[in-house]
């Protein structure tokens, strides 16, 4: 008893209050219990773990320890114990997933089975046999990702197999990616395939294989052809833009800077000293290994399957080519090869994010020893390093391959939080080593946010608010106070600004307030801690006050109808009296900011009144234009000083229809709400015309998912019909909300907006205009692009690549290929489920 | 595709996207009750879960359809939120995962006053698997919070089912909580007053 008291007390605080609570009595209870049985209690039979399971963990654990002496045993361990159908089963399965979700480990799994055909080849045959299938039946389901990494496998065990191995495969490859190619320029397929091909080169000489030389130039000058082919869409992927000399790096695309790289490399005689070895052969004088057939695997067609690989990839680096080398420089093949693995863990495991950091952070066990310096080496601490010793941080590498996917347009593979939630983790595991490569990355992003794509710059501030989160908001903000001086107008006080906004919304004004210092205590004004805005009818200098006034208690009271109509009539009246064009509009200002005063307490308020007001609401746009758009200018300038709450009423009101996706961008982007153009370094705007764009492309994109289904389930041909039209009238409203946007934002980039020429030289100094230009531009190109991305899913031509590709599946074979539409959901991060089961129902709730 | 295969094999690290036992157990205990006891299982709450949830109270029938219902899950329970966080901060936090149809605080049943949990209801089952995988055992307002995949929201689990009217985990607490009102109530009656 006493000793658990001690324990409890630790925590401090409530010591004596803890001497007889029940807790500690219920604790004690069981400890007795434990005390009286601990000693005389017989010892527990031990539990023999079935073999299978036995080697199942330890063939998980492979690499872990980065020995390679347990590849060696737990090899001749598995050939012993081959005989055991448990073990064979299990085992020949788990090293081929092991191969696709843990690709850091591959070079190790290629060792056991070398270890296990020296020992017993009929091991090998078997693994080989299931490799096969496994890399066939990927490639037929257009998991280009997961065949890759199967291909590796194969690759690092050349060295057993008859005749020319892998090569064969590697041909078959190549010319389907240049038949590809030859048929469309920007074909993603054929780059991929070319991508799969040069990726698995490298591999290759960490093999026991020789005579590789000849084979793989002549690879290699083939490959030059689809490597260095300009793609049309390279623009649209650049991080950066602006002139070369602003911004730090321009498009380099990932396949070139691949071919170049192993150019380079066979003038290294082919080293590949970063990959792992872990077999050794046993002594020279043992016969030679026996030998296998090559897996026969089939090239199928394949066809694109969403917007990710309709555009190029780019490479993102933070820490590469720096003045500096902690991280391997864009020429060495190690970048390109360690990148690749980072990626894939990272992409592959999103399951289980502190697994996926678990790993990310052990990435020196899994390659060549002395590839990296030693973790958590400080950074200046690199620069005293002997020459002959590397100074690539692994932080670095890993970091750097996270933000990759932060920053990779137009989408990564799983949503963005999911990036955050690995660096979170990773910072969890091992903070010493990881924050200070967090703080680098965060410095060079800042310095250069003023040239990047305005859609990544969102990223970045979304990103690091929300980490900031998960460790107390501790920021050195001291470093930035020069841009805290800074007009709203620029890029850099633009972000702060909305990086603070944003932890204010995941967090209140007033704790925020405190992890800033003082100078930064103005862009968190009194106003912003108060829960509840003020409501400006209460003041009778406001127009039509004691009306407001009405209205709000009448709505409070949940009043009839009536007697909100009467009240209204009344504002009808005075305004027209006034001469006010249309007296609507302040009518529907006092009705929705009466709606916003009495929701202030919460989202469910707000959306329970708006509920209650619906009809009318809806009403109001019917009759009005303008009058809808005083609804969202009402919502916003009661929200004034906590912006994130307009953006989210703003999202509900569209749900509900009563404000259009049109009318948002009215407000927002139209000439009155644009003014001389300075709200576009808002970031709140951005969030609300994205967010609206979003809700449409979304929708689009459903109906184009319903287009296919209702070809495969093969509905009537009125049906078919009837989808097909309702898709190209959406498809047409979106295509003219894209257009609205860039009609708006174009003119201000080119400085010919009427509001912007009206402001130069006066309420805009010169500078300021170069600013607005420049927010217009990045405006008019994050919104074309998402125009580009939703053509390539949902316009004509990509639905009737995949009507056509369906085709041609019903064809060949019988169901059961059902997955490529649902594929391409997933694709693009934003699956519907619903949609295979009731298509019909699905389209007609427009 | 992955969402079925996901089931039927393992994979070479765990997933975090299951629910957690609490949840799988709670068709079991349901299965147990109806064959005797009183029916009350949630009342013990183990680890004080969420709210009083009214039908399983009454001892609902078993529902074969429970596993399904999971395994199409759009509705989270969140748990350990500080009392003091708000349905926007939730709302914040939880839309990076898609769009939120349904925001359900949890409450005190007594005061009506948010006592450390709410639900949270996606479109789509997808969002559900994802804040999971992504937001579960994450920090918001400073705390790190629970996620669980639930088979779906029902008037009356809104409230806490706690002797006092929270939740029953706050009810013998022995450590002190700030963003949960201190210490554990029954232990405030007991010795402080």
């Amino acid at each position: 008893m006493d000793k658990s008291q001690q324990q409890n007390g630790g925590g401090g605080g409530g010591r004596d209050r803890r001497a007889n609570d029940g807790g500690g009595r219920h604790n004690n209870r069981k400890r007795r219990h434990r005390d009286d049985d601990d000693d005389d209690r017989p010892t527990r039979r031990r539990y023999e773990e079935p073999l299978a399971v036995k080697l199942r963990k330890q063939v998980l654990a492979i690499g872990e320890e980065g020995l390679t002496q347990e590849c060696a045993d737990l090899g001749s361990l598995l050939a012993s114990n081959w005989t055991e159908k448990e073990v064979q089963r299990d085992v020949v399965e788990l090293v081929v997933q092991l191969v696709c979700e843990q690709p850091f480990k591959i070079p190790f799994v290629a060792a056991l089975v070398l270890h296990a055909n020296d020992a017993n080849p009929e091991v090998a045959a078997e693994i080989l046999k299931r490799a096969g299938k496994k890399a066939q039946s990927l490639l037929d389901q257009g998991d280009l990702r997961g065949f890759k990494l199967v291909l590796r496998l194969l690759a690092l065990l050349q060295g057993v197999f008859e005749g020319d191995g892998i090569f064969g495969l590697l041909d078959d490859l190549f010319n389907r990616a240049v038949d590809l190619q030859a048929a469309s320029s920007n074909d993603a397929i054929g780059i991929e395939l070319g991508k799969i091909i040069l990726l698995t080169i490298p591999y290759l000489f960490a093999s026991t294989a020789t005579d590789l030389v000849s084979r793989v130039q002549e690879l290699l000058e083939r490959t030059e052809i689809i490597a260095t082919a300009p793609h049309p869409q390279e623009a649209y992927v650049e991080p950066y833009t602006g002139e070369d000399d602003e911004k730090p790096f321009g498009f380099e695309s990932l396949i070139g800077l691949l071919q170049k790289e192993l150019m380079r490399e066979s003038e290294n005689g082919w080293a590949f000293s970063c990959l792992a070895r872990p077999y050794t052969p046993p002594d020279a004088n043992d016969a030679s290994p026996s030998k296998h057939e090559f897996p026969n695997i089939v090239i199928p067609s394949l066809v694109n399957t969403g917007a990710k690989e309709m555009f190029p990839e780019t490479f993102f680096t933070i820490y590469s080519d720096q003045e500096f080398e902690s991280a391997p420089r864009t020429e060495d093949i190690a970048c390109m090869l360690l990148r690749d693995a980072c990626i894939d863990t990272i992409n592959v495991l999103d399951f289980n994010r502190i697994s996926a950091a678990k790993i990310l952070i052990d990435i020196d066990l899994y390659w060549a020893p002395n590839t990296f310096a030693p973790r958590g080496t400080p950074f200046d601490k690199l620069k005293e390093f002997e020459d002959d010793k590397s100074t690539w941080k692994p932080e670095d590498v890993i970091i750097d391959a996270v933000f990759s996917q932060i920053f990779l347009l137009p989408a990564p593979d799983h949503k963005l939080i999911y990036y955050h939630s690995v660096i979170t983790e990773a910072c969890k595991a091992a903070p010493g080593a990881i924050a200070p490569t967090l703080g680098r990355a965060i410095r060079f992003l800042f310095k250069h946010v003023d040239r990047m794509d305005m859609e990544l710059a969102y990223r970045f501030m979304d990103w690091f608010a929300h980490h900031l989160s998960n460790f107390d908001f501790r920021w050195k903000w001291s470093e930035w106070l020069e841009s805290v001086d800074s007009i709203d107008l620029d890029p850099k006080k633009s972000f702060i600004i909305g990086a603070l906004d944003k932890e204010i919304r995941l967090s209140f004004a007033k704790r925020i307030r405190d992890t800033l210092p003082e100078p930064y205590h103005i862009l968190i004004p009194i106003e912003k801690e108060k829960d509840t805005p003020e409501f400006k009818y209460e003041s009778d200098q406001t127009p039509y006050a004691v009306e407001g006034r009405k209205i709000h208690a009448l709505l409070r009271k949940k009043a009839d109808e009536s007697e909100i109509e009467e009240i209204i009539s009344s504002i009808h009246t005075q305004a027209s009296d006034l001469g006010v064009e249309d007296p609507l509009v302040p009518s529907t200002d006092a009705y929705v900011t009466a709606i916003c005063y009495i929701g202030s307490k919460s989202l469910s308020h707000v959306l329970s009144c708006i509920e209650r007001c619906k009809e009318r609401l809806l009403a109001i746009g019917e009759k009005s234009d303008k009058a809808r758009l005083q609804i969202i200018q009402s919502v916003v300038e009661y929200w004034h000083w906590q912006p994130g709450t307009a953006v989210n009423i703003v999202d509900k009101l569209l749900n509900y229809t009563i404000v259009t996706p049109d009318s948002v961008v009215q407000w927002a982007l139209g000439a009155e709400g644009l003014g001389d153009g300075r709200v576009l370094a808002q970031t709140w705007r951005f969030e609300m015309v994205a967010g609206t764009v979003g809700k449409v492309t979304n929708r689009v994109r459903q109906i184009a998912t319903a287009r296919i289904q209702a070809k495969k389930q093969r509905l009537e041909q009125e049906q078919v019909d009837h989808v097909a039209q309702v898709m190209t009238a959406e498809r047409e409203s979106m295509r003219a909300l894209f257009k609205s946007i860039a009609d708006a934002v174009g003119p201000v980039a080119a400085g010919a907006s009427d509001g912007l020429i009206e402001a130069e030289g006066a309420a805009l100094d010169p500078d300021e205009v170069d600013f607005v230009k420049a927010w217009g531009a990045r405006w008019e190109r994050t919104f074309m692009r998402k125009s580009v991305v939703e053509e390539c899913i949902v316009g004509d031509m990509a639905v009737l690549a995949k009507l056509t590709a369906l085709e041609a599946e019903e064809v060949e074979e019988a169901p059961n290929g059902d997955d490529a539409a649902e594929a391409d959901e997933n694709a693009n991060g934003n699956g519907n489920g619903e949609l295979d089961t009731d298509v019909m129902a699905e389209v007609d709730i427009v | 595709m992955a969402p079925l295969t996901a089931l039927t094999t393992r994979n070479t690290v765990d997933r975090l996207d299951k629910p957690s036992s609490y949840a799988a157990s709670k068709n079991k205990r349901r299965k147990f009750n109806r064959g005797g006891r009183d029916g009350r299982d949630g009342r013990d709450g183990r680890d004080g879960r969420d709210g009083r949830d009214g039908e399983e109270d009454r001892g609902r029938e078993p529902t074969p359809e429970f596993e399904e219902r999971l395994r199409q899950a759009t509705t989270l329970y969140v748990g350990n939120l500080s009392f003091f966080t708000t349905e926007e901060q939730i709302h914040e936090l939880f839309a990076k995962c898609g769009e939120i149809k349904r925001l359900v605080m949890g409450l005190d049943r007594f005061q009506k006053t948010p006592c450390g949990f709410c639900f949270v209801e996606y479109y789509n089952h997808q969002d559900a698997l994802d804040c999971m995988k992504y937001i579960g055992g994450t920090k918001l307002d400073e705390r790190i919070i629970r996620t669980d995949l639930d088979e779906g929201f029902a008037e009356g689990r809104q409230y806490g089912r706690g002797k006092s009217g929270g939740q029953v985990r706050d009810e013998y607490r022995d450590e002190y909580d700030a963003g949960r009102g201190g210490y554990g109530r029954a232990l405030e009656g007991d010795d402080y007053r």
